[in-house]
């Protein structure tokens, strides 16, 4: 057989039913599901830093360095999954230094620089710097030039100058609450403002993201706060861990009536698409949707956390469901960013038909690739615990 | 204004500055000219070879099988369809006449079974027509396994155009 009607032969039996030409293959893979995932836990844990800096819950105190500096590690991957998708290293840098206001893609550089400097950065460098100039009297080597350079070579660690980086830490975090919101409410923008999909095109999806992306953020501090714990043999602050265990319970229930309320008004509006939209969530996203992210990632979390929250089992038991739970939260959000990417190239718009996606294990595209950057940050992160231990700061009363 | 500060701001304005800079040494020479993109692209593009010719100049040489097509259910089907990209064959087989076309020049003659499936094979998902109807924008749908596979004879595959006239089906 000749080698294009192969091809087309092969291509064609992913297919079932009627779909146009161009959307036998989906040209968003598994690295633009991870691009919303990863942005979604920078948003999350910066929110959960912020319940500690602006809305003074005290009793999340141990979490809060680590969860500023787990939003940081992640942001400064977040662009790498689309930049790796594009595939063209040589000329992906060109959607940075060509923004412009009418494309919601070339818009990102505008609200990625905003957050990771004006936000993130500010944060971190204003609450360290004294730490920063003190742990450079004490160290030697690579770690004194670098605390050094870090804090700019300042030296003025007066109650007055620690209080101003006080007052100015104040003010970002301020400010980076509704960052954090606009940053993750505009992931959703992209996909709920694309008309023609709709799987995606929804006025809900900005605030369904955020609140996803709050769980996530949430429950991956909650983990990285354990592991830590455990690598350090330092006993963990169980009064802390419920308060993140409350807080992950209230917004998981938010999230989880959030996309109720999106599906009903799917369903009780019935659009044309609905019963092309129907058999593709009993189909093709079945497990994915009502397995992983409805019944492993929603559904127990929430049967879990909502009994503890009037019955708390000894701290042994409540410890080994803390380790379990944010991995099935975890999970259960990347499924959901699965299905709203994947799912809704899946159909065809004549709704008669649907294609298939598989992934594959190497390649650019591949889920090798997607593991590299869902790795990196936790590098990035634990290189930053070593610079910068939370543990180690002189302690301050954000007050 | 406290020494920090001051520095802060400085190594902000030098960032900004940086960036201001590269923007200008990176931005494609051609950016920005005609609108939002790259002017020279659209040169670029206009470089890529041809394949694709126009479908009336087949049948300046092909006269009878335009008749013969224009009879047919297949009056709507343009000849690259089937044959594939022809521009060089329009351009330069008027040369070689009486003599064979080389390789490069000679189109793909589709007449397997397989050929006329692409188009032919059932395909729950298209509207059926009825084969009296002569409506040329559906496509007829036949089982290709079922229809006439073999000369019940000879057992020897039958192919569609034994039967039926491509041009004219």
């Amino acid at each position: 057989m000749e080698d294009h009607i192969q091809n087309l032969y092969e291509v064609l039996s992913k297919v079932e039913g009627y779909v146009y030409p161009n959307e036998i293959e989906l040209n968003w893979s598994i690295l633009i599901v991870l691009y919303p995932y990863i942005t979604g836990l920078v948003a999350g844990a910066f929110i959960l830093a912020s319940l500690e800096r602006i809305f003074k819950i005290r009793i999340l105190k141990p979490t809060y360095g680590i969860a500023l500096l787990t939003a940081f590690s992640f942001m400064l991957v977040a662009t790498m999954p689309l930049v790796s998708h594009l595939g063209k290293p040589l000329r992906a840098y060109e959607i940075m230094i060509t923004p412009h206001s009418s494309s919601a893609m070339a818009i990102f550089g505008f609200v990625y620089l905003w957050y990771l400097m004006v936000v993130l950065f500010l944060e971190i460098w204003f609450d360290y710097r004294r730490d920063m100039v003190i742990w450079a009297n004490e160290s030697t080597g690579i770690k004194r030039f670098l605390y050094k350079a870090l804090s700019l070579w300042t030296t003025d660690i007066s109650p007055k100058a620690v209080a101003l980086d006080d007052k100015i830490g104040y003010i970002v975090t301020v400010i980076g609450v509704p960052s954090a919101f606009l940053l993750h409410g505009y992931v959703g923008f992209i996909f709920g403002s694309i008309k023609a999909n709709p799987w995606w095109s929804t006025v809900l999806m900005p605030v369904i993201f955020l609140f996803s992306a709050m769980v996530s953020g949430i429950a991956l501090v909650m983990l990285v706060y354990i592991v830590l714990s455990k690598i350090r043999k330092q006993l963990l602050d169980m009064d802390c861990l419920d308060t993140i265990a409350k807080y992950l319970f209230y917004i998981l229930l938010i999230d989880f009536a959030l996309e109720g309320l999106d599906q009903i008004h799917r369903i009780y509006v019935a659009e044309e698409s609905f019963e092309a939209l129907h058999k593709l969530v009993f189909g093709k996203l079945f497990y994915s949707l009502f397995i992983f992210q409805g019944l492993i990632g929603t559904i127990i979390p929430i049967l879990t956390l909502g009994t503890l929250q009037f019955y708390k089992p000894k701290p042994q038991i409540r410890k080994v469901i803390y380790m379990i739970l944010p991995l099935l939260v975890l999970m259960g959000i990347f499924f959901m960013r699965w299905n709203v990417v994947i799912g809704g190239q899946l159909f065809s718009k004549s709704f008669y038909g649907y294609t298939s996606f598989k992934t594959s294990m190497i390649g650019l595209e591949g889920y090798l690739m997607a593991a590299v950057w869902l790795i990196i940050p936790f590098l990035i992160l634990a290189f930053l615990l070593w610079l910068l231990p939370p543990w180690k700061k002189i302690e301050t009363n954000h007050d | 204004m406290p020494q920090h500060i001051k520095r802060l701001i400085g190594v902000f304005a030098v960032f900004i500055l940086f960036f201001l800079v590269l923007q200008q040494v990176l931005k494609p020479d051609s950016f920005g000219e005609l609108g939002h993109f790259r002017a020279k692209a659209i040169y670029e593009n206009s470089l890529r070879p041809m394949h694709y010719t126009v479908a009336d100049s087949c049948t300046k040489c092909h006269k009878d099988i335009r008749i013969d097509k224009d009879l047919g259910f297949h009056i709507k089907l343009k000849c690259e369809v089937c044959h594939g990209p022809a521009l060089a064959h329009s351009l330069y087989a008027g040369n070689f006449k009486d003599k064979e076309l080389p390789d490069s020049l000679t189109l793909y003659k589709p007449g397997e079974r397989k050929d006329c499936a692409i188009c032919h094979e059932l395909n729950a998902a298209r509207i059926k027509i009825q084969f009296d109807t002569l409506n040329t924008t559906m496509v007829h749908q036949i089982d290709v396994l079922t229809h006439h596979p073999f000369d019940p004879k000879t057992k020897v595959p039958f192919k569609c155009i034994e039967c039926h006239n491509p041009h004219q089906p």
